[in-house]
């Protein structure tokens, strides 16, 4: 009977390739056991002399960054002074579709801002991570920028992030924000790599 | 615009994950030759200790007035079957899944932590303490026995016991030492020397196969039936192959006593005391070591049995029921034989496939590795390192055989695994068909040209005949390029 195969005898013979296949599982083995571990997170740029093939990336202890743009945890941005740059106007409250975001406004005294959130939750267990809050929000104070994602949590309850959880991350200040404040923030004397970012202003090195 | 201006940078610059630490060659080499380091010096100390825990019953058994002469044998089987067979076959569940992974590219098994000691808080210790959460594993669970199989529930719970035990009954005949003197007692590290070694081996093989059938057959299940009747015809077809592959090195060593064959594999210890003299007296630093073949070749099984070896081998892994012939477990797809056993009795079976493991390499190395034969160097050993440290050298060099033994076992307890994660699982009509039609016919010849070369030439013609069987296999396997690629299929279509 003519064979269906286009195998030649050798690997017919099976003892060939078996010892072969055997070859390579060994090879895999002592290159692992003996090889050292590079614990680069991007696992295509591991490499070096005797890197071993391990491709794990070992999870909690090890972390690959999220890519830049990625819609993380919220945080509510602070002003140069600390306080939150919300003015407690709802916009994103009022785009949010999974209406996940609670809001109760205050009124500073003596402030150069007439309106702050006395309360402001996020419920990220409800939110749908779409990213309208950001887009709507008319005073970049809110942002999903952590790098991070929302945390595992033990009961529903906890997944409800109040105004001191949310209020996290480097300062933020626009040129405009001059503009709208009735009496000018005084500007903490902070060394200039820690200073405020923001996506109008030019920052020189 | 947001490109262009340099500040417009994301945050998850600023909040994302903390760089790698940059890998150090330095701690690499440190911990590769600590780890190494620590792994030979624990199984020397392991060797001493078998030895040790041997003597220290001898000893014990001295003292009590009864003239019992017991007491080498318990000490054998505490040293051997508790502590040799028991400890590896336990590591060996770990090393199982963390050198398969290693194979296959992985981490493996390492989230199980030791957290309640203070010093090993989030320290994966290369996994070893997943061994403990097995085990509590498995004593935990609940032992449940399936209504079909309350009927005979005698035989349900004696098939775990009838699969367990063999393994540990098998290494009863397989020599870890030879026959020596350690503190001053003569002993050996085996438990039983008995005249029919090889058909103990045999005998207790088959034993496994009433574990196997009655766990298929009592579980009153058809699936666990049917993995009992694919296991026991597995067994009984690959016994023939077995018993047939050893026949050669009957033929080899004119013994079917496995301390025997081991101790004809190197020098005695008679002969290394008289080479050891005779090189004291002419000062020569090497002693010849004068059970080599040619000078230079030690004879081991392997050298005059390669084809015997190398079936015996693939034949005691389809016996042990392990990776690629264990489509009697088939545990991912087709249900085997103790489906429906649960808790500590299904890890009994799980166990004793990893003893088997250890006692199949034993014999293994027993018969066809030299045993705990060190080639070349055993006289220059005892001359040397005698009276170093006030200790005989016959002492350190039982300690180094033992040491020799037990790597040797453990090189044959990673060939096996390797062959378990290079080959898929052979198809049921696959298993008969290597086992019938080829491993059979082959083992037949095998000892029919044995038997022919060794009333032809003797020793010498059959270590010829090895070396030409060594050589005919690594030419077959090294001459693996293919002579020409398949032709494009277009040609056929003119
Ligand atoms: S990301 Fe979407 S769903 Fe989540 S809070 Fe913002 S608007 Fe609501
Ligand atoms: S976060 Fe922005 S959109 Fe939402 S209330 Fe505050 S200022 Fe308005």
């Amino acid at each position: 009977m003519k064979p269906t195969t286009d195998l030649d005898f050798g690997e017919r013979f099976y003892l060939r390739e078996a010892v072969k296949g055997m070859g390579v599982i060994a090879r895999h083995f002592w290159k692992n056991l003996l090889g050292f571990r590079d614990p680069n997170a991007e696992i295509m740029q591991r490499k070096g002399p005797g890197v071993n093939m391990v491709s794990t990336m070992n999870y909690p202890e090890e972390r690959k960054a999220y890519p830049p743009g990625y819609r993380g945890m919220h945080r509510l941005v602070p002003r140069i002074d600390g306080k939150p740059r919300c003015v407690a106007c709802y916009m994103c409250a009022t785009a949010c579709p999974a209406q996940c975001i609670y809001i109760e406004a205050g009124e500073y005294d003596d402030q150069a801002i007439e309106k702050y959130p006395v309360r402001f939750e996020i419920d990220e267990l409800r939110c749908i991570v779409c990213g309208f809050c950001v887009e709507a929000c008319p005073k970049d104070a809110i942002r999903m920028d952590t790098g991070t994602h929302a945390p595992a949590v033990l009961s529903r309850p906890l997944a409800v992030f109040d105004k001191e959880a949310l209020l996290q991350g480097p300062a933020v200040e626009h040129p405009s924000d001059l503009m709208t404040y009735r009496v000018p923030l005084r500007t903490p004397s902070a060394d200039p790599t820690a200073g405020p970012t923001s996506r109008g202003d030019v920052k020189d090195h | 615009m947001i490109a262009e201006t340099p500040s417009a940078r994301l945050a998850s610059e600023d909040f994302g994950a903390k760089a790698g630490v940059k890998p150090s060659y330095g701690s690499w080499l440190f911990g590769t030759i600590a780890g190494w380091g620590a792994f030979l010096g624990f199984l020397l100390f392991i060797s001493w200790f078998l030895l040790a825990l041997t003597r220290l019953c001898i000893w014990v058994g001295d003292q009590i007035p009864l003239d019992w002469g017991l007491s080498p044998a318990i000490g054998t089987i505490l040293a051997l079957v508790l502590v040799l067979v028991m400890i590896t076959a336990t590591l060996l569940t770990m090393a199982d899944r963390k050198w398969s992974a290693l194979m296959q590219d992985r981490v493996g098994p390492n989230r199980a932590r030791l957290s309640i000691i203070p010093g090993l808080k989030d320290r994966p210790l290369h996994g070893l303490p997943h061994i403990l959460a097995d085990v509590l594993k498995m004593l935990f669970k609940e032992d449940f026995i399936p209504e079909g199989a309350e009927k005979n529930k005698f035989l349900f719970n004696l098939a775990p016991l009838l699969a367990f035990a063999p393994a540990f009954m098998l290494f009863a005949v397989v020599p870890v030492s030879p026959e020596l003197t350690f503190w001053g007692a003569r002993m050996q590290l085996q438990v039983a020397r008995v005249d029919w070694g090889i058909l103990y081996v045999f005998a207790l093989a088959s034993v496994a196969v009433f574990g196997t059938a009655l766990a298929g057959w009592t579980s009153n299940n058809k699936l666990a039936l049917l993995g009992g009747l694919r296991a026991s015809a597995q067994l009984v077809s690959y016994e023939v192959t077995l018993g047939l592959t050893l026949v050669g090195a009957l033929i080899v060593f004119g013994s079917l006593r496995l301390d025997v064959m081991a101790q004809l594999q190197g020098m005695t210890e008679a002969s290394i005391r008289t080479a050891a003299a005779l090189a004291n007296r002419s000062g020569d630093f090497l002693v010849h070591d004068d059970s080599v073949i040619f000078g230079w070749l030690p004879s081991w099984g392997i050298v005059f049995q390669p084809i015997g070896a190398i079936l015996f081998l693939v034949a005691a892994q389809a016996e042990i029921k392990r990776a690629p012939f264990d489509t009697p477990e088939g545990e991912s797809e087709i249900i085997g034989y103790f489906l429906e056993y649960s808790g500590l009795k299904s890890g009994l079976f799980l166990i004793a496939e990893y003893a088997e493991t250890v006692v199949v390499a034993g014999i293994v190395t027993g018969i066809f590795l030299g045993g705990y034969h060190l080639p070349w160097v055993e006289p220059t050993i005892v001359r040397s390192a005698d009276q170093w440290l006030g200790i005989s050298g016959f002492s350190w060099l039982a300690v180094l055989q033992v040491f020799s033994f037990i790597v040797k076992m453990l090189f044959i307890i990673w060939v096996m695994f390797i062959a378990r994660w290079a080959f898929p699982r052979f198809r049921y009509d696959q298993i008969m068909r290597l086992g019938w039609k080829m491993m059979l016919p082959v083992s037949l010849a095998n000892v029919a040209l044995t038997a022919f070369v060794y009333l032809w030439g003797g020793r010498d013609g059959l270590a010829i005949m090895g070396l030409l069987e060594w050589l005919a296999i690594f030419s077959f396997v090294a001459l693996s390029s293919r002579p020409h690629l398949p032709e494009p299929a277009h040609e056929a279509h003119h």
